[in-house]
């Protein structure tokens, strides 16, 4: 269950960081978008203020260019010069329109636009004077004075105003695309650091969650092996309780919780053999000595009739045998003998070898028969005493009453 | 893990890939990547004549043109128009910090010769205003023409005249007071020439006017010719009648000199010029402690405050002023210029104004005489 919350948190935060990230380059997106536009819209309105003001430039060069050929005397039809240069002032008034109407002109350029725009009425107004009185009467001598030191100094520096203007208009454009550069310069280091990290933030925080997940599985096997340990050990406990640690067979308790179950409704073929006079070998060659042949005798048995019956050792010497449900009774009556005929036959034990005749008892159990397996062990002991009591090494049956 | 990695590469290559596809697009859409925006540029040194506002005017033209171009404006002023010395320290710091160019007004023709050699062999450049050195290597000059702007002064004074008198046939002396410095000479070189020749083509000679004499009858003389001897004749009266005073540095000199000239009655003068904010001013007060506003036409040089003041009031007729402003702004766009191999022009003439109380409210006239307004 805590592996399964890991990885919930783990998909979770994921999930977290990839809208993260999109919400991000969303941003960053519309960002660069506006920088894109506002580059646009600069240029465009760059573009535009350089054409009134150049258009205002050309126009004053023309009148000057007019006003310099009447001096040189190129030009007299005066009237033509009047038109022409109401004309080209015109298109300076118009173009003056077109620059004012551009929005967001900075302080600075509108200053020198200002400037230039007020010598330049001026210089028409000077002008408008040299294309009247002096020029009417003739006076080549006050137009000169006129020409040269009211009109050129004016249309010079007027024209000095605009290129400044221009040029200031121009400057702001760069620091604008300068600044917007740099702008998504930053922006787009912003972004890559964001990318990388959010990598590395998901990178750490994966190698956190991997970290945890072994940590919690690492805890679980370790609980596992304690468990096995426990369990091992408990068998081992419940094993000794029902076991004889002698002969490794089970004992008279282990049957007791075998059979009792069955001995109301179950059919089923038990039989108990015993050695006769077994103390004599206790007495002769010692009670180790007993032990080791008892295993042997068991382990014997074990690999005769462990597949046709289960065996108890109930007490000392004593063995039980409950025949499996397929054995019939005839069946069992054979299997008894041959148990009687390997327990009767010689063991060798530490380089001795013993023989002992055994008895024993055979009962067929009819459900009922027996309220609990002390009373069936009663019926069993005592048909096989009354074997013995007859001189033993026989098998015996219990009768059924 | 491994496959972990390779997914977080994965998705580093991708953030790369889309932050060059920005720079990509984004460099795309700047179509001005110059260095324009850059903002300083280095340092244009710009060295002036003396204290007065005349000056001042020049300093804030230059600051705003180095604010526009982007320059550093390092200013100095000397102490009157006659200390070159100072001027030659002021030349030598520029070229310690590194300028790129050098805007100065000389205070003397050839004394600063050999630092501005100091400056060119350092490549500083070098663009004159006001007044020019006598130095090959200054790249321009910018200025109002002294002559011009004294002949300016006299053509409006006869302008003014003729409103009332269109024959001329009134004007009596004419008394001009110079200042010190060496531009008053080509002001009062100027005015002086072209008062004459406005005078001449004024003067009118009847032939009822003259009469031949016996004598030049039986020379053969015609009455055209008389009459040319007696147009000569009274221009040279004219000329006769243009006094000069001592030339004067202080405003009360000038009064007194002006007051001197004018004894208590105005002596028969009708014109009076001021080549400078000084002179005109002491001129003024003499008028005006006289007054005597009414009956002389009294021009001077410069915008100072008391200038407009007298204006205002009447004393002063009319007032020829340069354009200090845009010499400091035109002198510092040259010098960048210049200082960036383009060509300018040898010489810019910023021309003079002549403001009198009708036209002074006019923007142009109101932005040469109070530059630093909007």
């Amino acid at each position: 269950m805590a592996k399964e919350k890991v990885r919930k948190s783990g998909t979770r935060v994921y999930l977290f960081a990839g809208i993260l990230l999109a919400i991000i380059y969303c941003i960053n997106a519309m960002l660069v978008d506006n920088i894109y536009w506002s580059n646009a819209n600069m240029s465009a309105k760059t573009q535009n203020s350089m054409n009134a003001l150049n258009r205002i430039n050309g126009e004053l060069a023309s009148i000057n260019l007019d006003t310099v050929s009447i001096a040189a005397n190129l030009k007299t039809n005066m009237e033509q010069i009047t038109v022409d240069t109401e004309n080209h002032y015109k298109n300076i008034l118009a173009s003056e329109a077109q620059f004012e109407g551009i929005e967001g002109t900075s302080a600075v350029a509108l200053k020198r636009y200002n400037y230039a725009k007020a010598i330049i009425s001026t210089y028409k107004s000077r002008l408008d004077s040299l294309g009247t009185s002096a020029v009417q009467a003739g006076n080549e001598m006050e137009m000169g004075y006129i020409l040269k030191q009211d009109i050129y100094p004016l249309q010079i520096t007027a024209s000095e105003m605009l290129t400044s203007t221009i040029d200031v208009v121009g400057a702001e454009t760069g620091r604008a695309s300068a600044q917007n550069k740099a702008k998504s310069f930053i922006l787009m280091y912003m972004m890559l650091v964001v990318a990388i990290l959010g990598e590395l933030a998901i990178w750490i925080f994966s190698r956190r969650a991997k970290k945890v997940r072994a940590e919690l599985e690492e805890r679980e096997k370790s609980l596992a092996e304690v468990d096995a340990k426990l369990k091992s050990t408990r068998q081992k406990a419940s094993d000794l309780a029902v076991m004889n640690v002698l002969t490794g067979m089970k004992n008279r308790y282990a049957l007791d919780n075998d059979i009792s179950d069955r001995l109301e409704s179950g059919r089923f073929q038990i039989a108990v053999f015993d050695m006769d006079n077994f103390r004599s070998i206790n007495d002769t060659y010692g009670y180790d000595f007993g032990d080791e042949y008892l295993a042997a005798v068991a382990e014997k048995l074990k690999a005769e009739f462990g597949e046709v019956a289960e065996m108890y050792n109930i007490t000392g010497n004593e063995f039980c045998f409950v025949f499996n449900k397929n054995i019939s009774e005839s069946q069992a009556m054979g299997i008894a003998q041959n148990i009687q005929r390997v327990m009767s036959s010689p063991f060798e034990v530490l380089n001795l070898a013993v023989q002992l005749p055994c008895s024993g008892a055979v009962y067929h159990y009819l459900p009922g028969d027996c309220l609990n397996v002390n009373s069936l062990l009663v019926k069993l002991d005592t048909a096989m005493r009354n074997a013995k009591l007859n001189g033993g090494n026989m098998i015996n049956t219990v009768m059924n009453i | 893990m491994n496959k972990n990695k390779r997914r977080g590469l994965f998705r580093a290559l991708a953030a790369c890939a889309v932050s060059a596809a920005m720079l990509a697009t984004s460099s795309c859409s700047l179509p001005f990547l110059g260095d324009k925006g850059g903002r300083q540029k280095g340092t244009i040194a710009v060295i002036t004549k003396q204290q007065l506002s005349f000056w001042d005017d020049v300093k804030k033209g230059a600051e705003d043109a180095g604010d526009e171009l982007g320059y550093n404006i390092l200013y100095s002023v000397a102490d009157g128009d006659n200390d070159y010395v100072s001027q030659i320290n002021a030349i030598k710091e520029a070229i310690n910090k590194g300028a790129k160019a050098i805007v100065i007004a000389p205070n003397s023709t050839t004394d600063l010769n050999s630092v501005f050699k100091e400056a060119e062999d350092k490549g500083v450049k070098i663009v004159n205003i006001n007044s020019k050195a006598d130095y090959d290597g200054v790249a321009s000059l910018i200025c109002s023409s002294d002559y011009d702007s004294g002949a300016v002064a006299a053509r409006n004074a006869i302008k003014m005249i003729k409103t009332t008198d269109p024959k001329l046939s009134n004007i009596g002396k004419i008394a001009i007071i110079g200042h010190t410095a060496s531009t008053a000479e080509n002001r009062i070189k100027g005015f002086t020439d072209v008062i004459t020749n406005q005078v001449a083509a004024t003067i009118e000679v009847k032939e009822e006017d003259v009469e031949l004499t016996a004598e030049e009858l039986a020379d053969g003389k015609t009455i055209e010719e008389k009459i040319e001897e007696e147009k000569k004749a009274q221009l040279e009266k004219f000329k006769k009648g243009i006094e000069q005073g001592e030339r004067c540095a202080k405003r009360d000199a000038a009064k007194e000199e002006a007051l001197k000239l004018l004894k208590s009655d105005g002596n028969g003068i009708t014109v009076m010029l001021g080549t400078n904010t000084n002179t005109t001013l002491g001129i003024c007060d003499a008028v005006n402690e006289l007054g005597l506003e009414t009956n002389i036409t009294v021009v001077g040089f410069n915008s100072d405050e008391e200038e407009i003041g007298y204006i205002k009031t009447g004393v002063l007729d009319g007032t020829v002023i340069q354009n200090p402003y845009i010499m400091g702004y035109v002198g510092v766009r040259f010098a960048h210029k210049v200082a960036n191999n383009q060509t300018v022009p040898v010489e810019l003439d910023t021309g003079a104004t002549f403001v009198t109380p009708s036209n002074m409210n006019d923007d142009y006239v109101q932005l040469m005489l109070y530059p630093t307004k909007k």
